[in-house]
């Protein structure tokens, strides 16, 4: 107890000391604080901006051409309660001399009408978010059933009062609403992903480069493999924990002292609203999951001779975390987290703690699924930290070649 | 305190590494462990170090089966190995700290052999900014620092310039007077004919000859005899195929029993200008060929 406690202090300070460690905590403490400091920033900006609302020049040119020179007054009010972010101007000029002043700056895009029911949409880089022809079509197609009413002798205010009539309507979800955690779950789904396969590696080159510097040749005989190992594991699943927590917990901490500045947007709303029993299957899958995956790395670590031995070794181990991660993910933007590959997923131990999180955080998942599948992750846990110990004892003084993993259980069995 | 191994059996998978390896060695004494590359050396001093089992036998300690929390060992592997990139005081401390110590227990331990071997100022120091030698030496800290009972030194003088292996010599002398076991494992014969009271021979994984150094050589047959002469073909001629010469540009003189001693002695004597006329006795270099060679004799 003792030695495991001179270790995994020993491991702990390897990682306070480790440049990079530090390093990319630091980064993204600071790319968080960056984040959302943003729209305070902005708004410290628009403020010192003494025309507030009232900028022509930022204000981008829509213009619009009729048919018929009567009906401009009209349109042109029409478009401008549509498209209240637009500078609308009504144009005189051909076809080709607005192309050319799309082309060069002069206007943003341009609306040439056909006639009361067709337009011609013209725009120099079409974005993926454009939706300026939808709103247009919609505004013109307004317009034409108004006139359409009051052509039929129903008076311009019904006509109105017809067409914006709105059905109320409202959402209640018994279950878990996906709209609001999607977001954090994939999150913390890809902060699961990020961490494990970084510290797994890191486990395993640390193993390695203890054998292959041969620091090891001493420390078996100083201490127990038992201790070298949950020593080594622990200390860097605490060292994981601790850097989570600090990213996490800057973002929570900058995201309160901006609160006022980000209003009502969902996304990060429903981001720093996460259920507390959620962040304790979070913390449980976490560490389970780190456990299971370090161990692992950790007796593949121990049978590489050379530190270039690593990457191959790792590899079936980093495939498996992969694939889990991959069904998660796709089964997460399908929509669809209950379906059989993703209840197979949440029990098998190398899955589960991504794809019981995952069904946890975006279904609802009955409570003796959620037992059953801990109790597996826990056993499995154990019974990988054993085999592990096991493994890494015999591979820490075997140089050459890296045995075989089916090898390396039979044997580990064995004794 | 005695040490002693007992009948150690070890094999991996299908090879058997150690046959009823058994041999003794005192507190106050140095016991040499010779051996050829993969006799089967380190494999004994890992069991007796406890870092995996043996399918039989035991290491006993004054006649009781060891106890790892009482005994303490310290042991300088063949295969050099600390952290190259990390603060040598940081590692000394951790290594102590292993081996049971408290933390200021160990600062004072290994501050008092750092100043001994001259390498306060490296303290601080990554490990990889020192020389070979000076690497060699901190790494000597960590088998010494937790002052343990029984001291393991394998191959200690490779890599040390001449300065360094007399301060290192010096340090194995102190262990030795002041009771500690010492066992020493090396291929340069000079220092374990220097240093070792007691030597055990192991070749292919069994002991060939185990005892004290000096028994050895003793019990061997007198049955050659060593001649430095100023007319060495003249004896060569008289003597023929019994006489064959040394590397050194001596004679020596294979005689049918160890009784005919005296009387050729005075033949050699009486007939020929000599300068030097004497029993062979053999180096331990002689003797490790001998019982460790390709065709070794049976102990």
């Amino acid at each position: 107890m003792n030695q495991f406690g001179t270790i995994l202090k020993f491991e702990l300070k390897y990682f306070f000391k480790n440049k990079t460690f530090v390093g990319i905590t630091i980064f993204f403490v600071i790319l968080i604080a960056a984040v959302m400091f943003f729209p305070r920033i902005i708004s410290v900006f628009e403020s010192d901006d003494p025309d507030e609302g009232n900028t022509p020049f930022s204000t981008p040119v829509m213009l619009v051409k009729t048919e018929d020179a009567a009906k401009e007054d009209d349109v042109k009010k029409i478009f401008e309660s549509y498209f209240t972010d637009y500078d609308v101007r009504i144009a005189t000029e051909n076809i080709e001399e607005i192309q050319k002043m799309i082309i060069a700056g002069v206007a943003e895009c341009a609306f040439v009408m056909q006639n009361d029911t067709s337009f011609t949409y013209y725009v120099n880089n079409l974005s993926i978010y454009d939706t300026n022809a939808e709103i247009a079509s919609e505004a013109v197609s307004r317009v034409y059933q108004m006139n359409a009413m009051i052509n039929e002798g129903i008076s311009a205010q019904d006509a109105a009062d017809i067409i914006n009539f709105r059905v109320s309507g409202e959402v209640v979800s018994l279950g878990k609403s996906q709209i609001q955690n999607f977001f954090y779950t994939y999150i913390m789904i890809f902060a699961l992903y990020m961490v494990i396969l970084l510290y797994g590696q890191m486990v395993a080159t640390n193993v390695a480069t203890e054998k292959s510097s041969r620091a090891m040749e001493l420390l078996v005989t100083s201490a127990k493999p038992t201790s070298m190992m949950f020593g080594k594991v622990l200390a860097s699943c605490l060292a994981g924990l601790i850097q989570l927590l600090a990213i996490f917990g800057s973002a929570v901490l900058f995201y309160n002292l901006n609160r006022s500045y980000w209003g009502e947007n969902m996304i990060i709303d429903s981001i720093f609203n996460i259920p507390a029993s959620l962040l304790v299957y979070m913390l449980v899958f976490f560490i389970l999951g780190f456990l299971i995956y370090a161990f692992m790395f950790g007796a593949v670590g121990s049978t590489a001779t050379k530190l270039e031995d690593i990457n191959t070794s790792v590899m079936p181990i980093t495939m498996l975390f992969i694939v889990a991660f991959i069904v998660v993910m796709m089964s997460m933007t399908s929509g669809e987290v209950d379906n059989p590959a993703m209840i197979v997923c949440s029990f098998i131990p190398f899955t589960s703690p991504m794809a019981m999180f995952t069904r946890i955080a975006m279904s609802t998942v009955p409570w003796y699924e959620i037992a059953i599948s801990i109790a597996i992750l826990v056993g499995s846990t154990i019974g990988v930290g054993v085999i592990s110990a096991k493994i890494y004892r015999m591979g820490v003084l075997m140089y050459g070649t890296p045995p075989t993993i089916g090898n390396l259980i039979k044997a580990a069995l064995k004794s | 305190m005695e040490l002693e191994l007992l009948n150690i059996e070890k094999s991996f998978g299908d090879k058997k590494v150690l046959t009823g390896v058994s041999f003794k060695a005192e507190g106050g004494k140095a016991c040499g462990l010779l051996g050829r590359n993969g006799a089967g050396k380190t494999t004994t001093i890992r069991i007796l170090m406890n870092v995996f089992p043996s399918e039989g036998g035991q290491v006993l300690i004054d006649g009781k089966p060891i106890d790892y929390n009482k005994t303490k060992i310290g042991y300088l592997p063949e295969e050099r190995g600390l952290y190259p990139k990390k603060i040598i005081l940081d590692q000394l401390i951790y290594f102590a700290q292993l081996k049971g110590m408290s933390r200021i227990d160990a600062i004072k331990a290994i501050d008092y052999w750092l100043n001994r071997l001259g390498m306060t100022e490296h303290r601080t120091k990554r490990l990889d900014t020192l020389s070979k030698g000076n690497q060699q030496k901190i790494q000597l800290i960590t088998a010494l620092a937790h002052d343990p009972d029984i001291v393991i030194l394998d191959e200690p003088f490779s890599g040390l310039d001449p300065v360094n292996a007399m301060l290192l010599k010096d340090v194995v002398k102190e262990q030795i007077a002041i009771g500690k076991i010492v066992l020493f494992s090396s291929h340069q014969m000079s220092y374990i004919e220097e240093f070792c009271d007691s030597i055990a021979i192991i070749n292919k994984g069994v002991i060939v000859l185990h005892g004290d150094l000096r028994d050895i050589k003793r019990d061997y047959p007198r049955d050659r005899l060593v001649v430095r002469s100023q007319t060495p073909d003249a004896i060569r001629k008289d003597f023929g195929s019994v006489c064959s010469s040394t590397e050194d540009g001596g004679l020596m003189i294979h005689l049918s029993s160890p009784s005919e001693k005296q009387q050729i002695m005075t033949r050699i004597t009486e007939n020929y200008d000599i300068d030097e006329v004497k029993v062979f006795e053999p180096s331990l270099n002689d003797i490790f060929v001998e019982y460790a060679g390709d065709a070794p004799k049976e102990a």
